[in-house]
């Protein structure tokens, strides 16, 4: 008798059991109908405005870098996108949030130099931090969101070291 | 939102619970893989396969005993797992630390999207961000472009 096939280490296997849950994030929910379980605090959705101004932050953080040390702006060109990328998604999940102030967007000048990038990477490191703490208190796709927003920005950090 | 979640659609220790399951299993397959990996590097190369592996063995090890305080019998290790593509190099090893830790990453976003309990997400973005920091150097060693990514563990837009 031929053995059993051996349940298989494949993309969809390890991958399964995330897709349904969080496909939804791509459409970004913060004001689902009362009752059900995206249903949203007035602090939840505060602290997520909060974050939305933390990766505003971020994305200015990578510009002023790039401008302090040109050469460093081609290598984290790739990063920058991806803290782009993590912008829009929490601005889909925060439709309704007012666009941050200057002063929560602010980053302050980036060294010139060698000292560009070590600057980069505290500002990532920062980030990922808010954005993990920030996780905690929310719930479902959107402390989803954070969450992985959070990992993809350690995941930076290392590459910045 | 998500399937899974309670009847009602609300997060309770079972959407959690069931999500939690599902990372044990993710974590028992990346210790499996994770010997595979660690045999095609050789001895050279073996050290990062042995930290990722001893770092999914604590985090099954949590995971385990969270469930069993709350009296729910642990997800088991399969007895065999087939590999999604043959392992003859260091690049293929790479390659499947990199398959291994995206489906850890994936596992536990669902964590965070079906827990109730704050102190269970505080595990899973701990787990999260160490699973993405390990797979950012896995793709660099398996040549892959880009290493990081935006949104670990979470479907593309």
């Amino acid at each position: 008798m031929a053995p059993l096939p051996a349940p298989g280490i494949t993309r969809r296997t390890l991958l399964a059991a995330s897709a349904a849950g969080v496909a939804l994030l791509v459409a970004g929910c913060t004001s689902s109908p009362p009752g059900g379980r995206e249903a949203v605090t007035n602090r939840q959705a505060d602290a997520l405005a909060a974050q939305l101004a933390v990766q505003e932050g971020l994305v200015a953080a990578y510009a002023a870098a790039s401008k302090a040390d040109p050469a460093l702006g081609t290598a984290v060109t790739e990063l920058a996108a991806q803290a782009a990328e993590q912008l829009d998604r929490l601005r889909k999940a925060a439709p309704n949030s007012t666009p941050a102030s200057a002063g929560a967007t602010s980053t302050g000048a980036a060294p010139a130099g060698a000292g560009a990038k070590a600057w980069l990477r505290a500002q990532v490191g920062d980030a990922a931090t808010s954005h993990a703490t920030a996780c905690l208190d929310q719930s479902g796709a959107r402390a989803a969101l954070l969450g992985s927003i959070a990992a993809g920005l350690r995941g930076q950090e290392g590459r910045l070291a | 939102m998500a399937d899974g979640s309670g009847a009602d659609g609300t997060l309770d220790e079972g959407t959690e619970n069931a999500a939690l399951q599902k990372a044990l299993a993710a974590e028992h397959a990346a210790i499996w893989g994770y010997g595979v990996v660690g045999a095609a590097l050789g001895a050279g190369g073996r050290a990062p396969a042995a930290t990722a592996e001893s770092a999914h063995r604590d985090v099954r090890d949590r995971v385990e005993a969270l469930l069993g305080d709350r009296k729910v019998e642990p997800a088991g290790a399969e007895g065999g797992y087939a590999l999604p593509f043959p392992v003859l190099s260091a690049v293929d090893a790479a390659a499947l630390a990199v398959v291994l830790e995206d489906g850890i990453a994936a596992a536990w976003v669902r964590v965070l999207d079906q827990a109730a309990e704050r102190s269970t997400r505080e595990l899973a973005v701990g787990v999260l961000g160490a699973a993405e920091v390990r797979a950012v150097a896995w793709r660099g060693a398996a040549g892959q472009n880009p290493v990081t990514k935006a949104l670990p563990g979470l479907p593309a837009a």
